[in-house]
């Protein structure tokens, strides 16, 4: 691995939170939509996401949005104006901690879905 | 390197001795480089050597030290040792640096191991020997000459200090493409044009005097040019003569997308 410094984790986390947050949608739109082929088939969607894997996923879902929404906020900063690329670090710091302080909120709501299921 | 430093003269009675420091302590380093023989090899594989270095040594005179009394087969570019030329570039223990840059005392410890690799996105000719051309075709593409007004100015073109000053950084370049060779984005498609042809653009379209600005923001406006860069400031971060590279390439991004007429 290339031992870049911020700017290569920041891109790198941007990528992998994007293509993630992607995936989530086309299977949202898919389990939505599936609604066309009954209710029964779309029940049976629904009930394979209530694995506890699925439920830990919606903290992940949080956490990949908000850290790309944030850092997408960063990258505007450093396409538009100079002060935002001398303080990129600093700024990918403070994405990540919004990150984290969401995924903690959104883990602190979701324990009894995460525990209990529906 | 040895116990006895072996001084240029020993080598070449012409040349003056140049002064060693004797009574430095020598650091042990175990210099591990992925070597490839195009003749024999199929894959690239690590060789291990074992030297002796003063700490201000550089790696370039640990690897003149292989190649001269080692390994004469070892392969690598290198000219002036000095910083200027721009030849040896490579990926010493993880980062893009040129050897004659690096101080040994930077990248190892008294008994420690470096590694030494070829810059990576380039084919591979031999051991650290890449095939720049690629590279060199990206810094053609942009143009990197100046153009005049036609007819040819009769008076000196006057050059203000601070219209100067916007291509302080960008002509400071020394086309080693430490900074191309770090980009992630260039790694994994190579028709980017990477950041070392934008530094060189960046020189030209910041230049008040050339004629052909619209020209070079075109070219850096295609799919295989500017906006193909991600800022992930690897590039920033290897450049040997510390040019914000990411810095001129937002400039240039600002620049295709207001300046253009
Ligand atoms: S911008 Fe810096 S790293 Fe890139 S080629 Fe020029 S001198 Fe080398
Ligand atoms: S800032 Fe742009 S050109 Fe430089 S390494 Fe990152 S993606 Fe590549
Ligand atoms: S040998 Fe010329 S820059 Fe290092």
């Amino acid at each position: 691995m290339y031992k870049g410094r911020e700017g290569q984790w920041a891109f790198l986390l941007h990528r992998i939170s994007g293509l993630a947050i992607l995936v989530y949608l086309l299977l949202h739109v898919f389990s939505i939509g599936s609604m066309i082929f009954g209710e029964p088939f779309y029940m049976k969607i629904h009930n394979t996401y209530d694995f506890v894997l699925f439920r830990l996923g919606l903290v992940a879902v949080v956490a990949a949005v908000v850290y790309h929404a944030f850092n997408g906020l960063r990258i505007i900063l450093m396409d538009f104006t100079s002060i935002g690329v001398s303080v990129q670090r600093q700024a990918w710091y403070g994405v990540l901690g919004i990150t984290a302080l969401a995924t903690l909120y959104a883990l602190i709501k979701l324990i009894p879905r995460i525990a209990g299921g529906y | 390197m040895t116990q006895t430093p072996v001084t240029d003269s020993a080598v070449n009675p012409q040349v003056a001795a140049a002064p060693v420091a004797v009574d430095v302590p020598m650091m042990r380093l175990h210099v591990k480089i992925l070597r490839f023989n195009p003749e024999t090899d199929k894959k690239a594989h690590w060789v291990t050597y074992d030297m002796e270095a003063q700490p201000g040594d550089r790696m370039v005179d640990v690897l003149n030290e292989i190649k001269w009394y080692k390994e004469t087969g070892l392969a690598f570019r290198r000219s002036c040792q000095h910083g200027i030329c721009g030849s040896d570039a490579m990926l010493i223990n993880g980062r893009n640096r040129l050897a004659c840059k690096t101080l040994v005392r930077d990248v190892a410890k008294d008994g420690g191991t470096v590694t030494v690799e070829p810059i990576r996105g380039l084919k591979v000719e031999k051991d650290l020997l890449v095939d720049m051309e690629p590279f060199f075709d990206a810094y053609r593409a942009i143009m990197p000459y100046f153009i005049h007004p036609t007819p040819f100015p009769a008076k000196e073109q006057y050059q203000s200090e601070a219209n100067a000053e916007k291509m302080a950084h960008s002509s400071n370049c020394i086309l080693c493409a430490c900074c191309t060779t770090s980009c992630p984005i260039f790694w994994v498609n190579g028709s980017y044009i990477g950041p070392a042809a934008l530094v060189q653009a960046h020189r030209f379209i910041f230049d008040t005097r050339d004629e052909a600005k619209q020209q070079r923001l075109g070219v850096v406006n295609q799919n295989t040019g500017v906006w193909r860069c991600r800022t992930a400031y690897n590039c920033t971060e290897a450049c040997p003569r510390g040019i914000p590279i990411t810095q001129l390439i937002e400039e240039v991004k600002r620049e295709v997308m207001f300046g253009q007429s």
